[in-house]
């Protein structure tokens, strides 16, 4: 069998690890399996989420995004302070902007100054941290704008609007990343940044794209935590860089780049959603619930891993298709 | 000799204890011997010098180390490695072979040819007694090559047996005692090089007669068509004219290191040009990237197909639609249904062989994924075909296909220029040749004045 480049592949396999983790949740608490808590698992899922959809794109061009939590925190905290004296859509236009701004700067770093991803966005992490804490000088920001309450808290048709936002997004950047013109560039930049250059594809304004995206998405994710809680928790993004990757790599993006799909990622994010949920309705503790975390997505990787590997000893073994090319009737 | 999947490497693998077989007997020196893992072969005096022998050396480790990096627990001292001792030891293995380098190197630095003979070093520093190297010469220029070929013969004097294994006729029959040529895994020829003709082995690899390698067949025109006046490009070749009309293959001989390659990388923008002009069809044209060439109907194909080429991991046709996407998008989505039926014209127009255009490009043979390559540029029409070594690691009948290619691509009017170290494809596919040495056009040469023995000479002739 030759392997061909599809959707139905990889990034689906976290579909099982999810059916077996519900599976065994089911079976351990009657809690599990009911409409409010299924729900209350993606709604806590939304804000990974959202970053997750983000770092895709940059994991498929093979880079990473380290900074994606500490622009969410930062998004969130802008838009609770302009709250305070101007108006819902001016305050949602300013966080958007600071996203993307930040991620523009990501991107120029990356391809300007030809800085490993892993280092700028490092630094990045650090500053834009350190900015959110001297803004607010450590304190939460309280919001009062009921219409921005409502992304966090409004229930269209018995669902919560992050939920609503959530899959919007993931449909938008879904289809943006696997029909857009844009969209197949990431792919083959990621593959090989050399073959797109040599092949007219404007490699260093793709990647500088990715970026922005990533920074735009982690700031919705910043809206949504401040609106369901009404407050910026100045230090809300510290450690969600760290859950974002882990959703993409469960998802079955490959970290080498080229490979993977936002509705794996959306699958990987819903998998430590629901997770770390069972393990609060089984009264885990919290300090063992990271540990839990930190097990599960070993286990993904290596799942990921091993399944390719045999895969492809077993396409490899007769190989049929490294065989001469013996002259096809059309010669 | 066979070509890619004759069995060549499979059979490399058994006789190294990397495979085990599944039938049939090895036999050394009148012993019967079962090899359950490499060691268990390089114990009994087999080594390999593999293609990508550079995945065996490790690049920042200094020469010394790599030569005895299986001695370093024990032979230099058991806690602390002597390294004055190790590197006169080394010096002296080094020396015959003749490689005279500083052993304190990083082997990072080292040329492809030293580095390869770094890896004989390695391979006979203990009794050796079948030597087995793949393809030694696809990395190597004319001068390190031949070098190869001494070191080869004085060890088959030596008494060492050798197999050889080689896409390239000549040097079978220069070197070897016996041609043995493999195809569908079975043995399709075993004769001594006395009693055959190059088409012979073409017959016995391709399994069917390639009357026409080389099929060039149409006569240039003389409009001009694409214009290089004096170009200069700082550190690689210096005022370099060419004129390449339409429908004419326009060859540029050299050895590595001569700026040769660097002709067709500056013409696409990918190198900054420091002086001199391009003109195509009498405009001038100002590249400055790969882009800008692309737009202006000229193609380019890379000599190193998967470092900058293929994105191997994506699909047949995303790589040859890689140059075209814009055609196939409206309003920034891709029509994925032209843009599969597009490739899949290709596919069929170039004769290569995938189950389908969504096969991953990664899963085909050398020669087909050198034809995805082409047929990228194929699907845009260009009016300016620059090529680097085209058929490199490309066994026969592809490299046929290849030419054919070319030659319709002319026939509709496209410039070729065409940059090569296979001598034979220079001369018969190319209507003229232009020699270039230490980046300057020392000569250029057409019709009986067009051998390999004239390109060679030219190529090489020592400074005055």
């Amino acid at each position: 069998m030759t392997r061909t480049v599809g959707l139905l592949g990889r990034e689906l396999r976290a579909i099982w690890m999810l059916l077996l983790v519900a599976i065994v949740l089911f079976i351990a608490t009657p809690d599990f399996l009911t409409t409010g808590n299924l729900l209350n698992v993606v709604l806590a899922a939304a804000t990974t989420a959202l970053l997750a959809a983000g770092q895709t794109f940059v994991i498929i061009l093979a880079e990473i995004d380290l900074s994606v939590g500490a622009i969410m925190g930062l998004a969130g905290v802008a838009v609770a302070i302009v709250l305070k004296d101007h108006g819902f859509l001016t305050a949602l236009l300013v966080g958007l902007l600071v996203g993307a701004l930040a991620g523009l700067i990501n991107g120029l770093l990356v391809t300007k100054t030809r800085m490993p991803s892993f280092i700028a966005t490092l630094a990045m992490m650090s500053v834009l941290a350190g900015l959110t804490l001297r803004i607010t000088e450590g304190n939460p920001v309280a919001v009062n704008n009921d219409s921005f309450l409502a992304i966090g808290q409004a229930k269209p048709l018995g669902v919560p609007a992050p939920i609503w936002i959530m899959v919007a997004g993931f449909l938008v950047f879904g289809f943006l990343l696997a029909r857009s013109q844009f969209g197949r560039y990431v792919y083959a930049v990621g593959d090989n940044a050399e073959a797109a250059r040599l092949s007219g594809i404007p490699v260093d304004r793709v990647k500088i794209l990715a970026f922005v995206i990533s920074g735009v998405l982690s700031a919705v994710g910043g809206f949504i935590l401040t609106a369901r809680l009404g407050t910026a928790q100045p230090t809300a993004g510290a450690g969600m860089e760290l859950a974002a990757i882990a959703a993409v790599i469960i998802g079955g993006t490959s970290l080498a780049g080229g490979r993977g799909a936002l509705i794996g990622t959306a699958i990987g994010a819903v998998l430590l959603g629901t997770i770390d949920n069972g393990l609060n309705l089984l009264n885990v503790s919290p300090f063992l619930q990271d540990v839990v975390k930190g097990l599960v997505i070993l286990f993904a990787v290596f799942i990921d891993r091993n399944s390719g590997a045999l895969s492809r000893a077993a396409a490899h073994i007769p190989r049929p298709h490294s065989r001469g090319t013996v002259p096809s009737s059309t010669n | 000799m066979g070509e890619n999947g004759a069995g060549k490497s499979t059979l490399t693998r058994v006789i190294s204890g990397a495979h085990q077989p599944n039938a049939g007997v090895l036999i050394i020196d009148g012993d019967e011997v079962r090899f359950n893992k490499p060691q268990d072969a390089m114990a009994a005096g087999i080594r390999v010098i593999y293609q990508e022998f550079r995945q065996n050396l490790f690049p920042h480790l200094d020469v010394a180390q790599n030569l005895f990096v299986l001695d370093l627990g024990g032979r230099f001292g058991r806690l602390f490695v002597r390294r004055g001792a190790m590197r006169e030891a080394a010096k002296e293995l080094l020396l015959s072979v003749g490689l005279d380098v500083d052993t304190a190197r990083e082997v990072a630095s080292l040329s492809v040819a030293e580095q390869q003979q770094l890896e004989i070093a390695k391979a006979i520093s203990e009794d050796v007694k079948l030597l087995i190297l793949d393809e030694p010469t696809a990395a190597l220029d004319e001068t390190e090559s031949g070098f190869l070929f001494e070191q080869v013969r004085r060890l088959r004097d030596e008494g060492v047996a050798i197999v050889y294994i080689t896409h390239r006729l000549k040097e079978a029959f220069d070197l070897a005692d016996h041609v043995v040529v493999l195809r569908d895994g079975k043995v399709a020829m075993d004769e001594s090089p006395d009693v055959l003709t190059e088409a012979d082995v073409v017959t016995a690899m391709a399994g069917r007669t390639v009357e026409d390698l080389y099929p060039r067949h149409t006569q240039p025109t003389d409009r001009p068509r694409l214009e290089l006046t004096d170009v200069s490009v700082a550190g690689a070749f210096e005022s370099l004219s060419i004129t390449v009309h339409a429908g004419e293959v326009v060859g540029i001989g050299g050895v590595a290191g001569s700026g040769k390659g660097e002709v067709p990388r500056a013409v696409f923008g990918l190198r900054r040009r420091t002086g001199g002009s391009v003109q195509l069809d009498g405009k001038t044209l100002d590249i400055r990237s790969p882009r800008d060439a692309i737009d202006a109907g000229i193609a380019y194909v890379t000599p190193d197909r998967q470092a900058e080429g293929l994105a191997l991991g994506q699909s047949v046709g995303d790589n040859i639609t890689l140059a075209s996407l814009p055609e196939f998008t409206s309003a920034g989505w891709v029509a994925r249904g032209s843009q599969r039926a597009a490739a899949a014209k290709i596919v069929e127009q170039l004769g290569i062989r995938t189950s389908s255009v969504d096969a991953e490009a990664g899963q085909l043979s050398g020669g087909n994924q050198q034809k995805v390559l082409l047929g990228r540029w194929v699907l845009r029409d260009p009016t300016v075909l620059l090529m680097d070594e085209p058929t490199r690691g490309v066994d026969v009948a592809a490299k046929a296909d290849i030419y054919k290619i070319i030659d319709e691509q002319t026939r509709e009017g496209a410039a070729v220029l065409l940059v090569s170290s296979d001598l034979p494809e220079l001369v018969a596919m190319c209507d003229r040749v232009i020699v270039v040495r230490h980046g300057r056009a020392v000569a250029e040469l057409t019709g009986e004045a067009l051998s390999e023995q004239s390109v060679l000479e030219h190529a090489l002739e020592s400074e005055s």
